[in-house]
Parts: structure tokens; C-alpha cells; sequence
């Protein structure tokens, strides 16, 4: 018998950009809004720099969804149609032309990129709004930052659960993509800040430096646990199809990437660095160390997705 | 509901003629395509975006290791009772009919792609020319006109039968215990107990040998059963980060002389 029948969605790198932008948004908006909550005043420049990377990461994201159907037309179909039924699924709700089945990551997460582009828009807003006119309005921003947060932890992992709930061997036995995804989302999101503030020139922005890249190491610490749950719950799985695919990312053709590019360089070099340089100014290391990041947590995600859907191996 | 509906494939009985195949393509006016050479009689390797109904040959070594014994088996949609590509569906384009099947509304359909990795038998297609996902429908303009599936009818051996469900699940034990009977001791049924995985296939199959013999999943689950823990587990992560941030924003573990220490807004 022909091994592997079953079938690939062939996403191509679009949907990689997207689930790394979607990341970095969600992770950045979270980070500012915590940073808001705790001292606005003093990590002014942490929330500012972070809901303006959380919108300028989040606009291209439904472009390269919609450009990736294959009627691209037809993208409202995502949450509306003429004539909702409810014979489309587990806990379907339906309400006028509207429909979200909670079962389906992807209708949770096109309701959720929505609600969390329009909070990013509100927080970019403020903040611009505050700092040009002198017109803050704190509590349209608490209440944007506090939806925006939860929408955009959301938006971090919902692709690690969407990928679960696909016949995938690699995926469909593996229970922490959801968190790793998330973990990888709140890392980049906060070296994409720090990267910003790295160029901002000023005493606030380098006092905020540092706890911007504290953050980023309990993700990336997060994003180890998470990545070895994630390779230890698929290989007690143990069938043909997982075999196959797991040893293709662990000592297959992506392989190097993964370890040496995901694992080493986007991930414990990032730490190392993080424990090796306390107490020493050194911003250029900091750009590098966000850089490694943003790099690793992309790469990540392509490897995972990458080696996922790769045509190996039987039924998982 | 209409009372369900089901198809039996009894892979004893079949020939490998394709008859149901010619059917199927006929009915659904199919686009002809280019063959593909797998190695043997079997033409495609996969279900495509014109092939909803496909023949599967499978050869093993017979009992005297020098002749090959042939195993026919006509696959389908399963059109299963829990089905993944249904719940996977972003849009509502999937849906079950009132005869218990699984169709897709090429009106809704947005080809997002997804419930061609959500499907556990690698059914789905991506149809290239439309711009959406398709597959087979139960010919649901032949059922909904109280005729059969083409395939079914097109059967010449009766290898395809067609029916209510319930009677076609006894039927179905009924010709187990026959061939058992017979000296067939490998026979065995896939997907006809609705207490079983999926919660039953309305597509079932009555198989000679293990289903991964012929490629089917031994036990398919249906993917969305993750999408709970994996949440909750998101959410595990998503508290941890969060916190984690808050302590590193809260932290003075490193020299601050922007600010005296212990001031809190």
C-alpha cells in the first residue's frame, strides 16, 4: 500500500508570515498593555513603541489571508453568509448573517484577528492622539488594551491549535503548539519592541530596554518547555506517520534549520546572551539578541509547518 | 431528519472493473485527466478534484508467497457521522443533509484549504479550476430525487450497495458472518458501528484484513477533539508569559538611575 493517504493543505510561506506577524502583534500589544497597566508614565516609550509594532505587524496579516484563498472574493465568508445553517458543526453559533463555530480555530480566528486589529487600532490611536494633541483618553485605552491583550494572546496561539486540529500526524498528536506558538508569539513581539527602542534615543527608552528583554527570555524559556512538550508528547504517539515526520525535523531534511537555526541561534543563544551581559550597556547586543529572535521565531514556525505538512509517512 | 442514508462497499465482491469510477465521473460531469502511473492498475494514486469515487488495488503475496493475490476496494468519502472536514470548515460552505451525508456548497466555499488537512482519509480536494474544495456528494441531486449514488448503481457485482443505514448495518453483519462461515476469517467490517470511531461512517466498508492494509487509519479520530486541551494548555502558557512579564516590569534587579528604587506608580 502507498504510504500516506492522507492530504495536505499546502499552505504556502504566506500563511507562515501571517502566523509570525499574527505573533509578534498579539505579543507586542500584550507587553504594552502590562507595561501600561503597571507604570504608564515610566514605560511610556513600551507602550507607545508596543501598539505601534502590534498595528503595523497586524495590516498585512488579512491581506496575505485573503490573497492565499482560493476565491479570494468569497473572504467574508469567514464570518458571514446569506443564510447561516446550523447543520455546519459542533456548537455553532449563529446570529443574523453571522457564524462562529468555536470547534474550528479558523472561525475563531478570523473573529479574533478582527476584534484584535480594531483594539490595536484604538491603543495606536491614543497613544498617537496623547503624544500629538494632548487628548489621552485613558479609559477608551484600558478598555481596548485589556480586550486587545486577551485578543492578542489569542491571535499568539490560536495557529498552534488550528494546526492541531488537522489530520496531520505531526500535529493531530501533539498537544502544545497552542502554547508554543504563544510562547513564540510573546518573544517576538517583545523583540520587535525592543528592537524599536534600541533606535529611540533617550534615557526613558534605555531604562525600559532592560525589562522589555527580561520579557523576552521568560517567553523564550517558555518557548524550550513548550517545544520540548510539544516533541515529547508527538513521539510517545508512536505511529508510522508521526515516525516519519518527527524525524524529518529532528534529523531529516529540516533538521538543520531547526536545531541549528530555531533551537540554538533563535532560542538558547538569545538566553545566553541575556545571562551573560547584566549590568554591561551593550545595545548593540540587545539589537542582535532581538534579531536572533525574530529570526528563530520565524523559523520555528516554518520548520513546525514545514515538516507537517510534508507528504511522509502512513496515517497518524 | 430524513431517515440516514448509507452506502456498503463490500471489497469481497469487487472486481476491480472501475465501473463505479466511470460512473461517478459521468454523473458529477468530472473533467477527464491526465493518467498516472502508480505502479499498478490503480489510476489515480489520490482522490483529486475529479475523482470523487476511486478503485484501489492492492497486491500482497498470496499464501504460497509466489503468486500475488489482488485486493480490490472501491473508496469514497466516508461521510462520517463526526466529520472533520465539517468541523474544520471556517466558512459553513460544509454541511449534512438530511439524510445524514456530508456535502460542500460550492456557493460558500472560500477555498481556504483547511478541512483538506482536517479530513482523517485524505478525501478532499482542492479544485484548482473553481477555486474551492471538493468532494464526493452522495450525489445529493440523485438522493434528494430518490435515486442512488451513481457508483452504487453502476455496481455489477454489488460489491457498492446503497440503503437506510439501519438496514444496511445489518445487512452488512448479516454478509460478515457469512463469509466467516466460509473459511473468510479476515473479514471484517470499518466504520459500520456508530457506537465506534467517528461515531460511525455513513460510507462504511466491509474490509478483508487489517484497514491499514488498505491505507485506511486503524482508529481515526476526529481533530477537533484537541481543540479543548490544546486551548487550555494555550491559556497554561498565556498566564505563565503573562505573569512573567509582570514580574520582569515589576523587577528592580538591575540599576535603575532614572528612578529611586521601590517607586511604584
Amino acid at each position: 500500500m502507498e504510504p500516506g493517504l492522507l492530504k495536505s493543505a499546502d499552505w504556502p510561506i504566506l500563511i507562515d508570515i501571517y502566523f509570525f506577524l499574527g505573533g509578534i502583534a498579539g505579543g507586542a500589544f500584550v507587553v504594552a498593555t502590562i507595561a501600561g497597566f503597571l507604570d504608564g508614565q515610566r514605560y511610556r516609550d513600551v507602550v507607545r513603541t508596543g501598539y505601534w509594532v502590534a498595528l503595523f505587524a497586524i495590516l498585512p496579516c488579512p491581506v496575505l489571508l485573503i490573497i492565499d484563498l482560493g476565491l479570494p472574493s468569497r473572504f467574508l465568508n469567514m464570518l458571514m453568509v446569506s443564510k447561516p445553517s446550523t447543520a455546519i458543526g459542533m456548537s455553532a453559533v449563529t446570529a443574523g448573517p453571522l457564524h462562529l463555530k468555536p470547534y474550528s480555530p479558523m472561525s475563531a480566528g478570523a473573529w479574533g484577528l478582527m476584534v484584535f486589529s480594531a483594539c490595536a487600532f484604538v491603543c495606536a490611536a491614543e497613544t498617537w492622539l496623547a503624544d500629538r494633541k494632548g487628548r489621552a483618553s485613558p479609559r477608551v485605552r484600558a478598555i481596548a488594551g485589556v480586550i486587545g491583550a486577551a485578543a492578542g494572546f489569542f491571535l499568539a496561539a490560536y495557529p498552534g491549535v488550528l494546526l492541531g486540529a488537522t489530520a496531520r500526524p505531526l500535529f493531530i498528536n501533539a498537544h502544545w503548539l497552542g502554547a508554543l506558538f504563544l510562547a513564540v508569539g510573546a518573544a517576538t513581539g517583545s523583540a520587535a519592541i525592543a528592537l524599536v527602542l534600541g533606535r529611540l534615543r533617550g534615557s526613558a527608552a534605555d531604562m525600559a530596554l532592560a525589562p522589555v528583554m527580561r520579557v523576552t527570555s521568560v517567553a523564550l524559556v517558555m518557548q524550550i518547555v513548550a517545544l520540548a512538550l510539544f516533541i515529547v508528547s508527538v513521539r510517545s504517539a508512536g505511529s508510522a506517520g508521526v515516525d516519519a515526520a518527527l524525524s524529518q525535523l529532528l534529523t531529516g531534511s529540516q533538521s538543520v534549520p531547526f536545531w541549528l537555526g530555531a533551537v540554538l541561534l533563535g532560542t538558547v543563544l538569545p538566553l545566553l546572551l541575556q545571562f551573560g551581559v547584566i549590568g554591561h550597556r551593550v545595545s548593540q547586543l540587545t539589537a542582535l539578541r532581538a534579531a536572533l529572535v525574530l529570526a528563530g521565531g520565524f523559523l520555528i514556525k516554518f520548520v513546525l509547518i514545514d515538516a507537517g505538512q510534508a507528504t511522509v509517512g502512513g496515517p497518524g | 431528519m430524513a431517515r440516514q442514508v448509507a452506502m456498503f462497499t463490500d471489497v469481497s465482491l469487487c472486481i476491480g472493473c472501475r465501473a463505479c469510477q466511470v460512473a461517478c465521473k459521468q454523473w458529477n460531469q468530472l473533467e477527464p485527466e491526465e493518467p498516472e502511473w502508480t505502479g499498478s492498475y490503480q489510476n489515480h494514486a489520490h482522490f483529486t478534484e475529479n475523482t470523487y469515487r476511486l478503485v484501489r488495488f492492492i497486491e500482497e503475496p498470496a499464501d504460497d508467497k509466489v503468486e500475488m493475490r489482488w485486493h480490490m476496494m472501491s473508496d469514497v468519502c466516508k461521510h462520517c457521522t463526526q466529520a472533520g472536514c465539517l468541523e474544520a470548515c471556517p466558512t459553513g460552505a460544509i454541511y449534512r443533509t438530511d439524510y445524514g451525508t456530508v456535502n460542500i456548497n460550492q456557493d460558500i466555499c472560500n477555498g481556504c484549504r483547511y478541512c483538506i488537512s482536517a479530513c482523517p482519509f485524505g478525501v478532499v480536494s482542492f479544485n484548482h479550476a473553481t477555486g474551492t474544495a471538493t468532494k464526493c456528494t452522495f450525489c445529493n441531486d440523485r438522493l434528494h430525487n430518490g435515486l442512488g449514488p451513481a457508483c452504487a448503481k453502476a455496481c455489477p457485482t454489488q460489491s457498492i450497495t446503497f440503503g437506510y443505514r439501519d438496514e444496511l448495518e445489518v445487512k452488512a453483519k448479516q454478509r460478515v458472518e457469512e463469509l466467516k462461515k466460509a473459511g473468510v476469517s479476515d473479514a471484517q467490517l470499518y466504520g459500520a458501528d456508530q457506537g465506534g470511531a467517528l461515531g460511525g461512517l455513513n460510507a462504511f466498508f466491509l474490509l478483508l484484513g487489517s484497514p491499514s492494509k488498505y491505507g485506511l487509519p486503524e482508529n481515526p479520530r476526529l481533530p477537533q477533539r484537541n481543540v479543548f486541551l490544546d486551548s487550555l494548555y494555550s491559556v497554561g502558557a498565556a498566564v505563565a508569559v503573562g505573569l512573567g512579564a509582570v514580574f520582569a516590569f515589576r523587577s528592580r534587579g538591575e540599576p535603575d538611575k532614572a528612578r529611586p528604587t521601590g517607586e511604584r506608580a
